[in-house]
Order: structure tokens, then C-alpha cells, then sequence
């Protein structure tokens, strides 16, 4: 083991002679180890956890009290019209989901790509992954209307005789988000394991040794383990690479293959992806950086960290508006007047307002990211960020309502309004996400210690190693 | 770093005199040249046949450089170690799109000059005939149209000039400033070169049928270039190590690699194939299907099969193991494969509008490949010539050298 | 000590950094040992090679759970969308196959990726709570910081003497023996507890099995009353809202629906200014005759029979069971039927006569003029005579 210190500054460092090292500070087992694991094994946590964790429960027992007067009284309480049948239920849906994007990307693609600084914010992400894509899944189950028949959509031989519709993109989405949701929770819980295992083995008390060890499996760490333990990281990973690009170019399918105006555009499945891929980044630099103040995660989550996952976002942000582009210009080029109509309406039109909202947020503010100072700045970038998960929701406002309030035929126009109760339960999806979120990080290990340290300069043997470079 | 353990000798990478292989493209160039003019003056409908077979072959060169372009940007965007080995492979194939670029005059001029043989818009009744026409004239009229195009071709040349001339210039000063140079343009690049190909891809194929529109086009044509560019990448990196001068700079972990980026894009284009197929077939709107019809009936049906299987399918399948990707031989019959496949991809793309009956593959088109191919590989001879196949002096070199896959 | 702990299973031996715990995997290989064991924080490189660990045969039971998969889920859908209950979706034929790919591809995903993950625990003799060699410091701290090489006393070559040389001489920091978990008597309460689970368990069960065998008086509890109830007003209600009282509403006078029109009275009746049409008012061809055939086997041949001679089947049966108020069918081959003009028919067939009921409910306009068409062709068939052969054909004789 060296005993090497790299401070902020060599993190940032952009001398193409040397990687800069992952993390700062002293670089050992033992303080990676101590670092993560006092979190989940001091006696309280912070006061912020406390009023964090009060707030979002609240909010949790008013998304499942909306939730509950929604099924006992039925879908009318929402805003949804005769032509906006969709509205704010399937926004949500396609923004939570879309923020469960970046975890599996981290873990898969920049594995596979040997992005040595996934390791550190892997674990974080993939676990904001699952709860987004658990906020996400009641949307659209609930809007089905009759919850207690959603299983229709699941092909049970019936006393009907009926089968539920293949060729349905509305049933593709069931697969792929359920597929997403289960291989998300896999990768997250079998990358859990070994850590698990080192909070079982340092466990002072009994109920904590038998709760983690329950969930360890008996994991012991061991070579001829290990051996099959990356093979299947290797293999789940590469399984998951193209279901990152599937699931969210599924929900587009959603929208593409039907006729409406607006909707059908064959750039959708991969834009559809950027975006995710766009809001998923924000939400995790949103959560890292208080995170990483008041759980003091400062040398294991460096700004370099940071500063990479903006690069991330402000690439993504100008795919999401070179697709704005690209179907602006496609709508005059095509030459089709209800096409034309939908985007003049989209930017003119009533609900103009959330469509520059979207083209700021989106596309202007992010370029801010060109500025290394912005994108080393915490606050700053917070603050970007935030705006770039505001600006995505709206997006999907603005695919989703405009187009269908105002499609083919004008007699049948619908101005959108959302009732209180659309609202409170979109606010109350947050409290959710946070509840799940709090709990997360404070009674399991935050960073993938394991995978941390299997990089750290040194940890490998000198015999097959190509020196720190290897990991860069 | 290890570098000093790897037996490496940068005086071995140095191309040596090619000025008879050089010759030798520029003969077939010149002798394809010929056998298309012949062709359009003697063969049935013979001027557009040869406009059109012409058209497919530049385009051809024309999206190898292109991808190659892509890759070297892509290197110095993502920082990248692994690739330095064989980066410089990559922007001796981008310079070449210049080359590229002078294919497309035969294509551009008489565009340019009204006659509606390749474009239909350009003809000047065709705003009469159709009123979806007359809507697009302030885009597709002639010279708007040669102006974009000398703005693509000029833009990628800028580029593939500059990067590589940075690259040449740290071969001889070794300075890491070059790299950090490299890397900041290398952004702002990337966005240029993504807003003009897709562009580049509506203007030189998809107003071939000017009713028609995806707007997923460029992305399709873009991973297309790319796959064909990496197919090309791994048997000219293998002839160069045969030839000695990659030895003992690559090994098989870079072809491992160059494999995986192969496999990962042979999925993409697949995806972005399959995505826009899958819309227009779904949506039925007769505007979009339109352009589906002919290739899906008659005889071009079975070159969109050869597509489904032999671009996606088959090397899909055919590329998953690791073994393969660590097989220098067989990855390149793999990636060779693909290049041609790349090449009925372009042909697919543009034939139906020359005959919407089936493809049209014979002696002309072999000579405009001929023609087209031999430009190309005069201007990768030339553009190699006495120069080192490795950045030399890559600050990042060492990285590369030393991979190792875990 | 020892014997409190029960037996004792093997050595194990801790290391300080990965580069010792690689020559050490490689002396005791080298030393004759196989059942040994690495331990360490995280997957140290090249350690494999050390030991001699054969790669895992996990992705080749990742891929055939993804062909699985694929063709599996490919049949569901072919299956269940083109075959047992064919479904067009916007025109799309039953086999669309572009839209089967989306479901397929996520299925071989899933199938992939759970293979993988429960894979990975099976061959790895996972999960196991229990594993004695977790007792021994050093592999307990093998999970944070230290890494250890373990040799099993299972091994045939162990020998507690020489394998403890092996570690201390591969540089080991200490050695210590890892022993059988003491056997404890299984907690009571947990014992009872478990007991009374399992009976409470069978309770639900056996309400199931006692319902479905038994009879019950009472209606299904309906849990989920749906649409059962709406503010609606059924067909014969009664609505206080209007003046007569009815729910339903009649068309207002002198109003016809849409489609509702009929205009043409003999078309409709059969009767033209007080007389039977003699001839069908509507072209007669193949395709009216096929109809008329069709309606007539429905709906007329049951009492008047296939050949019009009235010994339908209920005819049959209602003599064979000399049923007192059995009125005949008419025999629609007689001198009387044939002798009736169409249009009369026609009327038979719309209001009925004596005591066949009229058919003007069952049969649109078209299809009972299609029905006297046939009837014609009918009796034509069975009252031919040699004039009515096609000129240069001889009738057949005897």
C-alpha cells in the first residue's frame, strides 16, 4: 500500500502525463472501509437526516392518501380531459423513469468502458435508480383506472379467453419497465453483497451481525467466489447496456407509433434515451453533493467526480437539443400542415410558457457547464442541475399535453388544467423517492467499498498490473 | 508505467515510401473513372445509372472518413488511453475526406445546374409537378444545396486536418500541451461534426426522395459510417502489424477492444434500424411508408434481408464471444465483412430511387467503386507516407501500450 | 478450547497485502494442497492464474437462458396474438413481427440477467449463514482490510504440521484453526413457534378447500362492484323527468333514423296499389340465390322441410308424438303454393298465415325476397319436366 495523499487539486488535474488519482486523501483499505461504514454504524445520524426524513415521510403519507382517494372515488379527480387522456399521471411516469436512468448507466456502460470513477457514485446511483423507477411504476398502474384488474396486462390464461395485446406498446412498457425494475434491484443487491458482508463482520451488535449477515448470504469474500462473482457483474452488465437504451426507447415507442401530431417522430427512441439519461445525471449530482457534505464523502466523491457527471449532462443536454432541433426542422421540411401546426402550437400556442420553460432549462442553462468553474462549483452546479430536472418535466408535459389537446380535430380541443390532486400527488411521488432515498443512506453502505478499493493505487499485485494507469 | 519493459522502437512505426501502391490507386481510380464515363454514355439509361453508382461509391469513401473523423474526436473527447496505439490509423482514414469531398463534384455540379437526374428536385419543373416540392424549394434548390455541401466537406476537413496535424506536431515536440489542445477543441468539434452529418445525411440521401423525412436519418447514417469505419480499422491495423509497423505496439487487448467497439455499434446501427423501421411500419402513414415500399418488395427485398442478417444478425451473434474479438484473424474477416456490408447499406439507401424494381450491381458500379475506392486509398498513402503510424510521443502512449483487459 | 467448538476443519493463514496473498495462493498450490481458499476485500487480479481456477461455466448458462427467452417469449406472443386468439391491431397481420421484437428482447434480458445473478449464488454454494470458516479472525477481516489463505482439513494432503509451515513460510502474519460450529439444541420457543405457524398456515388453505366442496345459499361476495351500479335509467324504466313517465324515448314524430327510411311500398310489402308483385322488385342472381338458400335452411326448413314439402324435422317429430294441436306445415310444392304470387309469399314469409308466425322480425326486406327467390327456384327443381332441359340435351331414361 502506498501512502500517497493526492489533495483536491491533483484530482483536477488535467496533465495528460498522469490519470489524476479517484479519490483524495489517504488512500487505504482501512480508511475506505471506515469512511463508508461510520455512516451506517454511528449511533445517530445527522439533525438534517432527521428533518429531511420527517419531511419526506409526510409527503409519502400524502402521495398514498391521494393515491388512496383516487381509487376510492376514480380517475375523474384527476385533470385528464376527453383529448388529454394521458396528462400529468403518464408525465410523471416518463419522468421518474427517466431519472432511474443514471444508475444503470454508470454501473453497466462505464463499466464496460473501465470508467475507473464509477465506483464511487455507482452504488448511490443505482440506488436512486430503483427508487425512481418504484415512483415511476404506480403512475401508470394507477391510471389504468380498475387497479384491481392491472394484472390483465399480464398474459394469465383467463376465464375471459382473452390475451392481453403484444403488439401494444402500452404492454411493451410493462416488460421493459419490469424487466428494468428487477435487473436494476439484481446489479444493486449483488453489488450490496460483499459489502454487506464487511458490515456484517464488523458488526459490534447481534441484531445488527444477523441483519446484515441475512442479507450477506454467507458471503465470504473468498477467490474461487470472486472468480464467479465478476464474471456475472460482467455478463449483468452487459445485459444491461442495451436495456438502458431499451426501457426509455420503449416509452417513446409509447408515444411514436401512433399518428398524433407531435408524437410520431422516428428520432424519438434515441432522444428519448438522452433525455433520460440527461435528468437521471442531474438528479444524482442534486443528491451527491449534500450527500457528500453531511456524510462526509468529500475524498471518496471528489469534484472531479462531479465535474466528469456535468460533462455527462451538458453532452446530453445538447443531444436533447440537437433532437428539438432536428424535429423543428423535420416538421417544416415534411411538409405535413397538422405537423407544422403541432410544433407552431407548441411554441405559440397556449402552453407556449412550458415549452420555453423546456428550451431554457434544457438546452441554455446547461451550457453553462462549458465553464470549468461552473462545473467545479457545488452550489453552482446544484443549481444547474435543479434546473435541468424542472426543465425535463416539462418536456414531457409538453410532448404529452399539447399535442394530444390539440391534435386532428379542432372540435374536439381540450385546454389541460391539473387539479390539486394531480398536483399533490406528483409533490407527494418526492416524498417517496426521498423516504426510500434517507433510509438508503443511512442503513447501507453508500459507496461500493469493495469496488472502490479494487482500484485504489496499489491494491492490485505489481505482476499483472499496468500501474495506476490501468485504472484510469 | 511499463513502458520501458515493452520493446518499442518508434523509428519501426514510420511509413516507409508508397508511392507504388500509390500509383497503383491512382490507376484504378483513373481506369474506374473511365469505365463510368463509359457506362454513361453506352450503357441503357446510362447517365443516371452512372450518376447514381457513383453517388453510392463516394458516399461509401466519403462515411469511412467520416467515421474515422468520429473516432478521433471521440478519443480525445472521453480522454481516452487505450486508443493512442491506434489512433493515428484513424486520422490518416479521416484525412482522406477531402479526397472524398472532390467525389462529390460529379455529384453536386449538375445538381447545381438543373438537371434533376439524381435529385429529382433539382430539376426546374419538379416545383410544378409537386406542391411538397415547391414547399421545400427554400432547402432544396441547387445552390443553397452546393453551398451546404462545400460547408460539410470543409468543416470535416478543417477538422481532420487540424486534429491530425496537432498529433503530427507532438510526434516531433513530444509537448502535452498538444493533448490538453486536442482535447478542448475536441468538444466544440464533436458538435459540429454531429449537426453536419446529420445534416449531410438529409441533403445527399434522403432528398433523393424529396417527399420523404425521418428524422432519425442522420443518427442511422452516422452509426452506419461508424461501423464501417471501425470494420475497416482492424485489417488495416492488422496489415500494419504484419508489415511490421504496429509490431510490438498493438496487441491482441487493443484488438479485443477495437472488437467491442465493433460489436457495441453493429447493436447501435441494429437499434437505430429497427427503431426507425419500426415507427414508420407501426404509424402506417403513407407519406413514411413510402420509402419503405420499394425496399421491401420485389427485388430488393432480399438485399433488406442481407441487411437484417448480415449487418445485425449474424456479426451480432457472431461477435459476442471474447474469444472472437481476440482472434486478430477472425475479428478482421468480421470487420471486413462489415465494410462491405456498409457499402450495400449505402446501396440500399440510394438504389431505390434510381430503380425502385430492384438493385442495380454490374460493371458500373464496380467501377465507380473502383474509382471511388482508389481516390481513397491514394489519399491514405499519400497522406501516410513517411510518417509515423503511432503518436509517438503521446503522453497517453504508455497507458496504451500496457493494456491489459480485466 | 477445541472441544467446546467441536472439530477442528482447517488452518487459516493472514496476509498483508494482495501481492503475498497471490505467492501465497501459489505455494500452497505449489505445495500440494487443493481444497484451499482465498480470501480478500475485493477481486484480486490475476489470483486465478495463482490458484488454477477453471473459468466459471456461468456465461454459457447466461446465453442459453437467453435463447430460452427469446424463443420462449417469441411463442407466447406468436402464440397467444396470432394463433389462440388472433388480434389486429391496426392492420398490422396477426404475425406482426416487428412488434413482437420489443417484448422479446426485454424477456431474453430478464432471463439473461436472472440466470446470471442466481447463477453466480448456486455455484457458489450461496446463500450459506452458516460457514465455519467465517469464525476465523482473519477472514472476518478479510472483509474490510486483510486477506487470508485458508486449507480445508478435508484435504487428502493435509497435515496440520506442514500446512502450517506452508503459510508461515509464504510469510503469513499469523496462523490460526478454523473449527465445526459447536452443536447447539435448536432454540424451543423457535421450535414452538414454528409449529404453530405451520398450523396456522394450513388454516387458510383448508376455508378454500371446505368452500369449494361445499354448497352455499348465499350470494358471491362481490368485492369490486365496478360498473354494477350507474347513475343510469335502464330500457322499461320509469323517469319522473317526463311527462308520461318513461325513460326511454320515442322517436319524435315524423322523424325516421338514419338508414331507417323505406320508401319503396312494395319493396317493403309485397303489394303494389292494392296487388301482389308477381315478380321479386330486385335484381335475382347467384349471390341473392346463395342468400335465400342460406336464410331458408335457418329459418323455414325446420317445419317445411329441405325440399319445401313440409316433413321438416318438427314436423316429424310433433306426428310422432301426435301432438292434439299439430297443424300441418303447408306442403310449399302443392298447385296452391306454386300457384301464389311472389309477392304474396313474400308477405307469408314477412307477417305469417294461420299458424305460422311471420318472420318480418328475423329477416330484413332483402333477405325475404331472397327466400321467395329460392322457394321458386325450389319448386322449379322438383316439378321439372323433359321441356325444361337445355335445348340438345336428352332426358335420361329407364
Amino acid at each position: 500500500m502506498t501512502t500517497v495523499t493526492p489533495t483536491t487539486a491533483d484530482v483536477l488535474s488535467e496533465d495528460p502525463r498522469r490519470r489524476p488519482p479517484l479519490v483524495t486523501g489517504e488512500a487505504t483499505l482501512g480508511r475506505v472501509t471506515d469512511d463508508v461504514c461510520a455512516i451506517v454504524e454511528r449511533p445517530r445520524p445527522p439533525r438534517a437526516w432527521y428533518a429531511a426524513f420527517a419531511l419526506s415521510v409526510s409527503l409519502t403519507g400524502l402521495f398514498f392518501g391521494m393515491l388512496g382517494y383516487l381509487i376510492a372515488t376514480g380517475v375523474g379527480v384527476w385533470g385528464n380531459n376527453s383529448p388529454v387522456g394521458w396528462g400529468w399521471p403518464i408525465v410523471n411516469f416518463v419522468f421518474w423513469v427517466g431519472i432511474g436512468h443514471a444508475g444503470t448507466l454508470i454501473s453497466a456502460i462505464l463499466f464496460l468502458t473501465r470508467q475507473g470513477w464509477r465506483t464511487s457514485i455507482n452504488r448511490f446511483a443505482e440506488a436512486m435508480t430503483i427508487f425512481a423507477v418504484a415512483c415511476a411504476g404506480i403512475f401508470p398502474a394507477v391510471h389504468v383506472g380498475r387497479v384491481w384488474l392491472a394484472y390483465w396486462l399480464l398474459p394469465v390464461p383467463n376465464q375471459m379467453q382473452m390475451w392481453p395485446n403484444f403488439k401494444s406498446p402500452l404492454l411493451w412498457d410493462v416488460f421493459a419497465v419490469g424487466t428494468y425494475a428487477t435487473v436494476s434491484l439484481l446489479f444493486w443487491y449483488m453489488g450490496l453483497i460483499p459489502d454487506l458482508a464487511t458490515l456484517r463482520d464488523r458488526a459490534k451488535g447481534t441484531l445488527r451481525r444477523v441483519a446484515y449477515g441475512f442479507f450477506a448470504l454467507g458471503w465470504t469474500g473468498s477467490a474461487r467466489q470472486w472468480h464467479r462473482y465478476e464474471k456475472a457483474y460482467l455478463l449483468l452488465a452487459g445485459l444491461a447496456t442495451p436495456l438502458v437504451l431499451s426501457v426509455h426507447s420503449v416509452v417513446s415507442f409509447d408515444f411514436a407509433v401512433s399518428q398524433v401530431p407531435g408524437w410520431h417522430t422516428t428520432i424519438f427512441p434515441p432522444y428519448f434515451v438522452a433525455g433520460a439519461v440527461f435528468s437521471g445525471f442531474a438528479m444524482v449530482v442534486t443528491l451527491m453533493v449534500p450527500a457528500r457534505r453531511f456524510f462526509g464523502l468529500g475524498d471518496l466523491v471528489t469534484l472531479r467526480h462531479l465535474e466528469t457527471m456535468n460533462k455527462v449532462i451538458l453532452a446530453m443536454s445538447l443531444m436533447v437539443g440537437f433532437a428539438y432541433g432536428t424535429e423543428l426542422f423535420i416538421a417544416w421540411y415534411g411538409g405535413n400542415p397538422y405537423e407544422r401546426f403541432a410544433f407552431l402550437n407548441r411554441a405559440l400556442g397556449p402552453f407556449a410558457w412550458a415549452y420555453w420553460v423546456m428550451v431554457v432549462c434544457n438546452v441554455l442553462v446547461p451550457q453553462l457547464f462549458w465553464s470549468r468553474r461552473i462545473r467545479t462549483s457545488p452550489a453552482a452546479m446544484v443549481a444547474v442541475c435543479v434546473l435541468v430536472n424542472v426543465g425535463m418535466w416539462f418536456e414531457r408535459f409538453v410532448i404529452t399535453v399539447t399535442s394530444l389537446s390539440r391534435d386532428f380535430l379542432p372540435s374536439s380541443w381540450q385546454h389541460f388544467r391539473p387539479t390539486a390532486v394531480d398536483v399533490l400527488t406528483f409533490l407527494g411521488s418526492f416524498g417517496l423517492f426521498f423516504t426510500l432515498f434517507l433510509l438508503f443512506c443511512r442503513f447501507l453502505p453508500m459507496v461500493a467499498m469493495a469496488e472502490v478499493k479494487a482500484g485504489l493505487p496499489g491494491a492490485q499485485p505489481r505482476h499483472v498490473d499496468g500501474g495506476e494507469a490501468a485504472h484510469g | 508505467m511499463r513502458t520501458e519493459a515493452i520493446r518499442f522502437a518508434p523509428e519501426r512505426t514510420i511509413a516507409g515510401d508508397l508511392g507504388r501502391p500509390a500509383r497503383a490507386a491512382a490507376m484504378a481510380a483513373a481506369a474506374g473513372a473511365v469505365g463510368v464515363l463509359l457506362t454513361a454514355f453506352l450503357a441503357e439509361d446510362g447517365l443516371r445509372r452512372a450518376q447514381f453508382a457513383w453517388l453510392i461509391a463516394a458516399l461509401f469513401v466519403l462515411t469511412l472518413g467520416l467515421g474515422a473523423l468520429f473516432f478521433v474526436l471521440l478519443q480525445h473527447l472521453v480522454r481516452s488511453g487505450w486508443s493512442v496505439a491506434v489512433r493515428r490509423v484513424a486520422e490518416k482514414v479521416a484525412l482522406t475526406i477531402p479526397a472524398a469531398g472532390l467525389l462529390l463534384v460529379p455529384v453536386v455540379l449538375p445538381t447545381l445546374l438543373g438537371h434533376g437526374g439524381l435529385f429529382p428536385w433539382a430539376a426546374a419543373d419538379a416545383a410544378h409537378e409537386s406542391e411538397l416540392i415547391a414547399h421545400k424549394r427554400p432547402w432544396l434548390n441547387g445552390p443553397f444545396f452546393a453551398l451546404r455541401i462545400a460547408l460539410y466537406i470543409g468543416a470535416w476537413s478543417w477538422l481532420a486536418r487540424w486534429f491530425a496535424a496537432r498529433s503530427r506536431e507532438q510526434d516531433l515536440s513530444g509537448d502535452p500541451q498538444a493533448t490538453l489542445a486536442m482535447q478542448r477543441r475536441s468538444a466544440p468539434a464533436m458538435v459540429l461534426y454531429g449537426v453536419t452529418v446529420a445534416f449531410a445525411s438529409f441533403d445527399l440521401v434522403m432528398s433523393l426522395t424529396p417527399e420523404w423525412f425521418s428524422t432519425i436519418f442522420g443518427v442511422y447514417v452516422f452509426a452506419g459510417s461508424v461501423l464501417g469505419f471501425l470494420g475497416l480499422c482492424v485489417p488495416l491495423v492488422l496489415l500494419l502489424e504484419r508489415r511490421g509497423r504496429l509490431r510490438d505496439v498493438v496487441t491482441v487487448e487493443h484488438y479485443h477492444d477495437l472488437g467491442r467497439l465493433l460489436f457495441a455499434f453493429v447493436f447501435f446501427w441494429g437499434y437505430i434500424a429497427f427503431s426507425q423501421y419500426l415507427l414508420i411500419w407501426y404509424a402506417n402513414v403513407p407519406e413514411e411508408t413510402v420509402w419503405f415500399q420499394p425496399r421491401q418488395r420485389g427485388g430488393w427485398a432480399p438485399v433488406s434481408l442481407t441487411l437484417v442478417f448480415g449487418h445485425f444478425l449474424l456479426p451480432f451473434a457472431g461477435l459476442l464471444s471474447r474469444r472472437v474479438k481476440r482472434r486478430r484473424g477472425l475479428l478482421a474477416a468480421w470487420g471486413a465483412a462489415l465494410v462491405a456490408l456498409h457499402y450495400v447499406d449505402l446501396l440500399w439507401l440510394v438504389g431505390p430511387a434510381f430503380r425502385a424494381a430492384g438493385p442495380a450491381f454490374g460493371l458500373p458500379e464496380v467501377a465507380a467503386l473502383a474509382g471511388a475506392g482508389g481516390v481513397f486509398a491514394h489519399a491514405l498513402l499519400r497522406a501516410s507516407e513517411h510518417s509515423p503510424l503511432v503518436p509517438i510521443r503521446d503522453p497517453r502512449l504508455g497507458e496504451s501500450l500496457a493494456l491489459r483487459q480485466t | 478450547m477445541a472441544s467446546a467448538r467441536g472439530t477442528k476443519l482447517g488452518l487459516v493463514g493472514a496476509f498483508a497485502s494482495a501481492d503475498e496473498l497471490v505467492a501465497a495462493t501459489r505455494s500452497v498450490r505449489a505445495a500440494g494442497f487443493r481444497r484451499f481458499d482465498a480470501f480478500s476485500p475485493y477481486p484480486v487480479h490475476g489470483i486465478d492464474e495463482a490458484m488454477g481456477t477453471r473459468p466459471t461455466v456461468l456465461p454459457w448458462l447466461v446465453l442459453g437462458a437467453g435463447v430460452a427467452g427469446l424463443a420462449g417469449a417469441l411463442a407466447l406472443q406468436l402464440w397467444t396474438n396470432g394463433v389462440d386468439y388472433p388480434f389486429v391491431t391496426s392492420g398490422k397481420p396477426a404475425w406482426g413481427l416487428p412488434a413482437y421484437v420489443p417484448v422479446a428482447f426485454e424477456v431474453v434480458i430478464l432471463a439473461g440477467a436472472v440466470t446470471a445473478f442466481v447463477g453466480m449464488l448456486a455455484l457458489n454454494g450461496l446463500p450459506r449463514w452458516a460457514n465455519p470458516v467465517l469464525g476465523a479472525k482473519a477472514v472476518q477481516a478479510a472483509s474490510s482490510t486483510g486477506f487470508a489463505v485458508a486449507i480445508e482439513a478435508a484435504d487428502p494432503a493435509f497435515d496440520e504440521a506442514r500446512a502450517r509451515a506452508v503459510l508461515a513460510g509464504a510469510g503469513a502474519s499469523g496462523v490460526e484453526a478454523f473449527h465445526a460450529p459447536p452443536r447447539a439444541p435448536f432454540p424451543r420457543p423457535l421450535v414452538y413457534g414454528a409449529w404453530i405457524a405451520l398450523a396456522l398456515a394450513l388454516v387458510p388453505p383448508a376455508l378454500i378447500v371446505a368452500k369449494r366442496a361445499g354448497v352455499s345459499r348465499l350470494p358471491r361476495v362481490h368485492l369490486v362492484r365496478d360498473m354494477d351500479r350507474q347513475p343510469k335509467r335502464g330500457a322499461q324504466a320509469e323517469s319522473p323527468f317526463f311527462d308520461d313517465g318513461r325513460a326511454a324515448r320515442l322517436p319524435v314524430a315524423g322523424t325516421v333514423a338514419v338508414g331507417e327510411l323505406r320508401a319503396d311500398a312494395g319493396f317493403e310489402t309485397g303489394r303494389a296499389d292494392g296487388d301482389w308483385l308477381s315478380r321479386p322488385p330486385l335484381e335475382i342472381d347467384r349471390a341473392l340465390l346463395d342468400r335465400g338458400r342460406e336464410r331458408y335452411a335457418i329459418h323455414c326448413a325446420v317445419c317445411h322441410g329441405a325440399d319445401g314439402r313440409g316433413r321438416g324435422p318438427v314436423a316429424i317429430r310433433a306426428e310422432a308424438l301426435r301432438e292434439p294441436a299439430w297443424v300441418p306445415p303447408s306442403d310449399l310444392q302443392s298447385e296452391h303454393a306454386r300457384g301464389l304470387a311472389d309477392g304474396e309469399l313474400y308477405d307469408v314469409v314477412r307477417n305469417g298465415v294461420r299458424n305460422m308466425a311471420g318472420y318480418g322480425d328475423q329477416l330484413a326486406a332483402r333477405d325475404r325476397w331472397a327466400v321467395v327467390a329460392y322457394l321458386r327456384a325450389l319448386q322449379r327443381s322438383q316439378n321439372a319436366t323433359s321441356e325444361d332441359l337445355p335445348p340438345g340435351v336428352t332426358p335420361f331414361s329407364r
